[in-house]
């Protein structure tokens, strides 16, 4: 005997593979349609007795509507040894479930018939039929927030349009007008006269640059990303570069490493460097050693990098509040700015999916962190 | 606003005092005596194709310059600088943008439809004037036009 070959079994064995078998199953007279013989599982699941099963025929089962095509495939398949197939079935309380049928040629006694083995999947096309409807439903649901996201994003861009529009025009007839008095009436105004005049001039170009201000930022938020290579050390210099030479008397210190390059947006990544280091300039500029040190390290994931002074620093009490937008830590009167700096800067690194966080102590400077994820080229 | 005898110089400005601070700006390098001020794009269209109230106008003189304004009542500035570009007489007219917009897509749509200078008005006066002054003294005194 072969070793993968099983060993015989009993005639009494098979009978007994048949009749407990826990799917029901049956024979068939494919000439007749006549069953003869039927399990203890297809006397359960349909509910017949089993004489009343050998009284009948296989159309028995089936709604009369199927049964057109149930003839049409037992012709087709005479000579098929084996069949598998989705139909419905109907048992003895009227219930309709679909089954997966297998059927086999099988020898049975004198005849050449049918062995069937009848697997319900009611509950299995049910549950398919439910996913598939959930994920129709999250799908429309998708597409709908989609639409919505689309109608917003839509309206900001309009509603930052008509502000860099509508909102600057007011500004200037306020700033002009206020100059055509004091060129017009100069000899009317004292000198009071004419300050007050300053400081309306002054702050409507203050509301101006937060206009400004506030327009880049909402600007960067719709920006799209787009990555390249970026060497960092070489923007970093050519932005602490940019910055002396346009409102710098006496530039200070600089101190550069050799950065680790970064993929991200370049113009964006730019502008956190000019942010950075003008701040570093600004809260350093009352110092005479003012330094500024440019550094960055690379870690398993992620590349750090960071904008170090030794200006006045800042109380960590209020380190929460630095990069939200118009927050300022000292008085106008101090150090000019609008306070959207760092706000724009904490807004470019989420965006290139990195991190920011700072340190200091009064009067001991700050160091500035960003950390950009190191992308693996795929 | 009196209608000059040759027009030089058409302001196209909706705003009353933006259009007040421009001639002041003008006027104070002596560009201002020719200027026709219209209020929205409809009227510069009328001037400059001498339709509806302007249709008397002797088209064969062409202004040195059109300083126009990017949003405009009825018909905006695009739209009128689109129609001075696609007509042969008025083609080669120079426009330069004067708008408080310094949107990427109104910059790149201007020069896209052939705008020779854009401008974003500066909020500070003193910046305005000079850049007013500076865009009217370049295009009638120092630029040279097609015979």
């Amino acid at each position: 005997m072969e070793a993968d070959e099983n060993p015989p079994f009993s005639e009494g064995q098979y009978q007994l593979l048949f009749e407990r078998n826990p799917l029901p199953m049956w024979v068939y007279d494919p000439a007749t349609l006549r069953f003869l013989t039927v399990n203890k599982a297809a006397i359960r699941h349909y509910g017949y007795s089993r004489k009343e099963f050998l009284g009948m025929t296989i159309k028995d089962i089936r709604p009369a509507e199927d049964v057109p095509a149930l003839l049409a495939d037992v012709q087709a398949n005479q000579s098929t040894p084996t069949v598998t197939s989705v139909w419905r079935h109907r048992k003895k309380d009227g219930t309709l479930i679909d089954v997966e049928i297998t059927s086999h040629e099988f020898q049975f006694g004198e005849h050449k018939t049918k062995l069937v083995l009848a697997k319900d999947i009611t509950e299995q096309l049910r549950a398919e039929a439910q996913v598939c409807q959930l994920n129709e439903d999250l799908e429309g649901r998708v597409s709908e927030r989609t639409a919505e996201l689309t109608a917003v994003n839509k309206e900001l861009e309009a509603f930052s349009y008509s502000v860099s529009h509508d909102l600057r025009a007011p500004l200037r007839a306020i700033i002009g007008y206020s100059q055509l008095v004091l060129e017009d009436y100069a000899a009317r105004l004292d000198t009071e006269g004419q300050r007050l005049l300053g400081v309306i001039a002054a702050e409507a170009l203050r509301m101006s640059q937060l206009i400004d201000d506030l327009l880049t930022f909402s600007g960067i938020g719709r920006q799209r990303v787009q990555m390249t290579d970026v060497d960092m050390t070489a923007l970093a210099l050519s932005a602490f570069q940019s910055l002396i030479s346009t409102h710098l008397p006496k530039a200070p210190q600089l101190n550069i490493k050799t950065l680790p390059p970064a993929r991200g947006d370049s113009a964006m990544l730019r502008q956190v460097f000019v942010n950075l280091l003008d701040n570093a300039i600004k809260f350093s500029r009352v110092r005479k050693d003012a330094t500024i040190e440019i550094g960055g390290s690379c870690a398993r994931d992620q590349n750090v990098y960071y904008v170090k002074d030794n200006g006045v620093g800042f109380d960590e009490k209020y380190v929460t509040k630095l990069f939200g937008v118009f927050q300022r830590l000292h008085a106008e009167e101090e150090f000019a700015g609008t306070g959207v700096g760092l706000a724009l800067v904490q807004r470019i690194i989420l965006r290139h999916g990195g991190k920011v966080w700072a340190e200091s102590k009064l009067g001991q400077g700050a160091t500035f962190y960003f950390a950009l994820p190191v992308r693996k080229e795929s | 606003m009196s209608v000059p005898n040759a027009v030089e110089i058409l302001l196209v400005e909706d705003n009353p005092h933006d259009a007040e601070l421009t001639l002041r700006a003008l006027r104070k390098r002596r560009l201002a005596n020719s200027v026709l001020h219209v209020r929205d794009g409809e009227e510069a269209i009328h001037w400059l194709f001498a339709m509806g109230a302007y249709a008397d106008r002797d088209t064969d003189h062409k202004p040195k310059l059109v300083l126009l304004d990017l949003k405009l009542p009825k018909i905006d500035g695009l739209e009128v600088l689109r129609q001075l570009r696609t007509h042969e007489e008025t083609k080669l007219i120079p426009v330069v943008m004067l708008t408080s917009s310094r949107e990427e897509q109104d910059v790149v749509e201007s020069y896209r439809f052939g705008v020779n200078s854009y401008i974003v008005k500066p909020v500070n006066f003193d910046n305005f004037s000079e850049a007013v002054a500076l865009a009217g003294h370049y295009w009638l005194l120092v630029n040279q036009e097609p015979k």
